[in-house]
């Protein structure tokens, strides 16, 4: 590349405002319909622009919001996890027990958080980081597996829980807060700390961008593929604590959608399937739109199982927006150019990267 | 070839093209004219001056914003590289797209593998491919799988391909660039071939002997312009390499290291053997000294340099950095004990495409911090600042590695090693696929950190390369070391000899 045409494509030096914009470009497209969404939903829907309601649009994600903070880290680093739902079923089996067994409340949800951590490693982080085995069939292996852990623990049976901890984390409110927000901020704060400020954070990029280069470069890719796993199994514990203070109780049958969910919200905020970039950023808003869509659908009175449909079709439109912008010139010049030959054949097969040569 | 059969037409015209990405404008006017069939027409470049949207443009995945196109005077226009084939211009790319499960000849003729109706025809398809062979020399058994040829093969399986379409025009991008030097042989020979048949070949390389050993005419680009052409003979490697980078000095100042061995070498391998691929391997780097590894595709240099630094599975007696026995053997703990390892293939092993310049020139610098700790970032721009210009980096330290251009690329994957200097740095390939400027300024760079005291072992399949870098060259084949070389007693000649099995 020339040096005049280098000074040309280099951008002036930029503000945290314009570097925040900039980073926001994977994310854009969930960004506007969360935008679209929540506009049109305050002026349609008497009820949804009221501070209670969006406490409860946030408090109804909380459990989606902490796995799927800890899902992108785990897409980040190349995989996914399908068992987060099993881990949190698993967690709040043995949160319930031990409270049962008169266990203090602090202490025992802290254990089940460790549980999860330590789950999360040794059923899909040594497996995955150490074996190098398939992503899909471990994580698919221990979602069944402890999925059945759970119902033979739980012995089928539903276990009440009237500790006063599972209250305070799940259904109180503080500073005019309900607990689970608080929780959902302080998680968000901690993960895009992580991701942004710390050596981890890199490692995890490196791993996905490119296991190979970044394992050449001196950095431990398996221990952070471990600590990947480790992590998410840790979130699900929680998350699993918080649906027990949700509900009342430990139920035993496991919900197998929230990971898939999970995955989807992630996706939905930019982050890519094959690892190496995105963030736990554009996940705040792949979560708000499933709570947003969620909040709306049931205020519009609309069945609910439309949210699906609908996440599906915008999941489908966001990803396919993002690989039509990378072709050339980003989205804008790729619609701008669909007008200008009328339609003609998008040039996927530009197989040629104009800047190798 | 004779004078009397040159049309006034030439058979390819490109006149005048143009290409814009977003900022970037790729080609500014660019000419290209193939004067008849049966010729060989190099077309010269450094890296990023174009060639390669040049090439995308003429074999249709790329639609230029101005400019025109003819084919034996007619102007023409290609939609797809599916309409660039029916008018007779086929393109072989750098990497091989062949599809390693499938035979021989499915690869030679995919996607138009004989018979309609009733199925494939076999007998028919296996024919066909084998005449495509045939054409450029190659006498592969059509029904063994593409997995088991090695890479040359597998690229002549891609030139029969080509040629199968019945191409007036054949495009060969770098097809060299990752070929031995016997390799090359075998290629231009099926190039000779395929011109005497009257197809017309164009031909990108940046090695210039090899440029003026085939070629009849040449085009060289800069900065998205043609800034030369005519006959070959015109110009010679001298005039072709004035008119890519300008005014660059090439030259490389270098002192003869002197022998001055103690007992500690910088580096000292002991009885390496590796299954397969290393036969007892053994031989010391002194502190500053520059040692350069020679031999075929397969003779073990690249392996060597792995099992050194513990990526490959090996036994030894010993290896040592300085003296200190390396006890564990992965990455991280070499790198720890201090050697570096430049792999050959930057864009999947030796950076993170994904990161910024920056992230990974810090990578390796930094991987011994503790995993929580907060990366300062102005003391990492400060050095990453530092590093950029030592070693000519023309990029922004934000800009994510994979847009940066070969040339660059590779100084990075160079640079981050440059950051707290290894004792020992090992290196494969080091100039793969970059243009002579950058070429020059990487050799520059690695004589300069020698002087500095590190210690280098290069693996290189260019021999002229090591000839101009290196103070000893041994010479590998077959998984063991076959002859040790001071500078001044190595000769092309000499390596070209040696490196195939002869003494």
């Amino acid at each position: 590349m020339s040096t005049d045409a280098l000074a040309a494509a280099r951008p002036a030096q930029k503000g945290p405002a314009a570097r925040l914009w900039a980073s926001s470009r994977p994310f854009r497209p969930v960004l506007l319909v969360d935008i679209v969404l929540f506009v049109g939903l305050s002026v349609t829907q008497d009820g949804f622009f009221k501070w209670m309601n969006m406490q409860n649009i946030l408090s109804s994600v909380s459990v989606l919001w902490i796995v799927a903070m800890a899902m992108t880290f785990v897409l980040i680093s190349g995989g996914f996890d399908l068992s987060v739902g099993a881990i949190a079923g698993l967690c709040s089996v043995f949160l319930a027990k031990v409270l049962e067994g008169s266990m203090p409340g602090v202490p025992a949800l802290i254990l089940t958080i460790l549980l999860g951590g330590v789950v999360g490693a040794l059923a899909n982080g040594i497996f995955i980081g150490v074996f190098r085995l398939s992503v899909f069939v471990v994580t698919l292996a221990s979602m069944t597996a402890l999925s059945g852990v759970v119902l033979v623990w739980s012995q089928t049976q539903s276990i009440y829980v009237t500790a006063p901890i599972v209250s305070q984390i799940a259904v109180n409110s503080y500073l005019g807060l309900q607990a689970p927000i608080w929780i959902m901020l302080g998680v968000f704060v901690v993960f895009l700390y992580v991701q942004n400020r710390t050596y981890f954070g890199r490692d995890l990029y490196a791993t996905g961008g490119s296991f190979q280069a970044a394992r050449l470069a001196g950095i431990r890719t398996t221990l952070t593929i471990v600590m990947v796993y480790a992590i998410s199994g840790a979130a699900a514990g929680l998350a699993g604590a918080i649906g027990v203070g949700r509900v009342g109780a430990a139920t035993p049958q496991v919900d197998g959608s929230v990971a898939l969910q999970a995955i989807a919200a992630v996706l939905l905020g930019g982050t890519s399937l094959i690892g190496g970039s995105g963030g736990v950023g554009g996940t705040v808003f792949g979560v708000l739109f499933i709570g947003i869509l969620q909040n709306g659908l049931n205020m519009a009175g609309v069945e609910s199982s439309w949210q699906y449909i609908v996440t599906g079709v915008i999941l489908l439109l966001a990803v396919l927006g993002d690989r039509l912008g990378r072709v050339e010139g980003g989205l804008g010049g790729r619609i701008k150019r669909l007008f200008r030959r009328g339609g003609g054949t998008p040039d996927a097969t530009c197989a040629v990267d104009p800047m190798e040569d | 070839m004779s004078a009397q059969a040159q049309p006034s037409v030439p058979l390819l015209a490109m006149t005048c093209v143009h290409k814009r990405f977003g900022g970037v404008r790729a080609l500014r006017g660019a000419d290209l004219e193939v004067t008849r069939p049966g010729v060989v027409h190099a077309l010269l470049g450094q890296n990023g001056c174009g060639k390669s949207t040049l090439l995308g443009v003429l074999s249709g995945q790329l639609r230029p914003d101005e400019g025109t196109l003819a084919i034996d005077g007619r102007a023409v226009t290609f939609h797809s590289p599916v309409s660039a084939l029916a008018h007779g211009v086929a393109m072989v790319a750098q990497e091989t797209a062949v599809a390693p499960d499938l035979t021989v000849a499915e690869n030679v003729l995919l996607g138009r593998l004989a018979g309609r109706r009733a199925g494939v025809n076999w007998k028919q398809t296996r024919r066909l491919a084998v005449a495509a062979l045939e054409q450029i020399g190659a006498d592969y058994d059509p029904d063994s799988l593409v997995r088991t040829l090695r890479p040359d093969q597998r690229q002549m399986v891609e030139i029969a391909r080509a040629l199968s379409t019945n191409a007036k025009i054949l495009v060969l991008d770098e097809p060299t660039s990752s070929l031995s030097d016997d390799e090359v042989e075998g290629l231009f020979a099926a190039i000779r071939r395929v011109t005497a048949n009257g197809v017309s070949v164009i031909f990108v390389s940046h090695r210039l002997t090899e440029v003026f050993a085939i070629s009849d005419e040449i085009t060289v680009m800069r900065d998205g312009l043609t800034v030369a052409t005519g006959n070959a003979g015109d110009y010679g490697p001298s005039g072709a390499v004035a008119a890519m980078v300008g005014e660059v000095d090439l030259s490389v100042s270098r002192e003869i290291y002197e022998e001055s061995r103690d007992e500690n070498a910088a580096l000292s391998v002991r009885h390496l053997s590796s299954p397969g691929c290393l036969d007892d391997v053994s031989l010391d780097v002194g502190d500053g000294e520059v040692v350069g590894l020679a031999g075929l595709v397969g003779s073990g240099r690249s392996e060597l340099l792995e099992a050194v630094f513990g990526v490959r599975p090996a036994q030894a007696e010993r290896v040592a950095v300085a003296g200190a026995e390396l006890a564990r053997r992965s990455p991280r703990a070499s790198i720890r004990r201090g050697l570096g390892f430049l792999p050959p293939d930057r864009k999947t092993q030796g950076l993170v495409l994904g990161m910024s310049v920056r992230h990974n020139l810090a990578m390796t610098a930094t991987c011994g911090r503790g995993r929580l700790r907060a990366p300062r970032r102005r003391d990492e721009e400060a050095f990453c600042a530092a590093i950029a210009e030592k070693v000519n980096i023309v990029a922004p330290l934000e800009s994510l590695a994979g847009t940066l251009s070969g040339g660059n690329q590779q100084k990075v994957a160079i640079g981050k090693w440059l950051v707290h200097a290894p004792k020992v740095l090992l290196l494969d390939e080091p100039t793969r696929g970059v243009d002579v400027a950058a070429k020059a300024d990487i050799h520059q760079h690695l004589r300069d950190a020698a002087a500095q005291g590190m210690a280098l072992l290069i693996s290189s399949s260019e021999n002229d390369e090591l000839l101009a870098l290196c103070d000893r060259i041994l010479v590998m084949y077959r998984g063991r070391v076959v002859a040790s070389l001071a500078a001044d007693e190595a000769t092309e000649a000499r390596l070209a000899s040696l490196t195939g099995g002869h003494t």
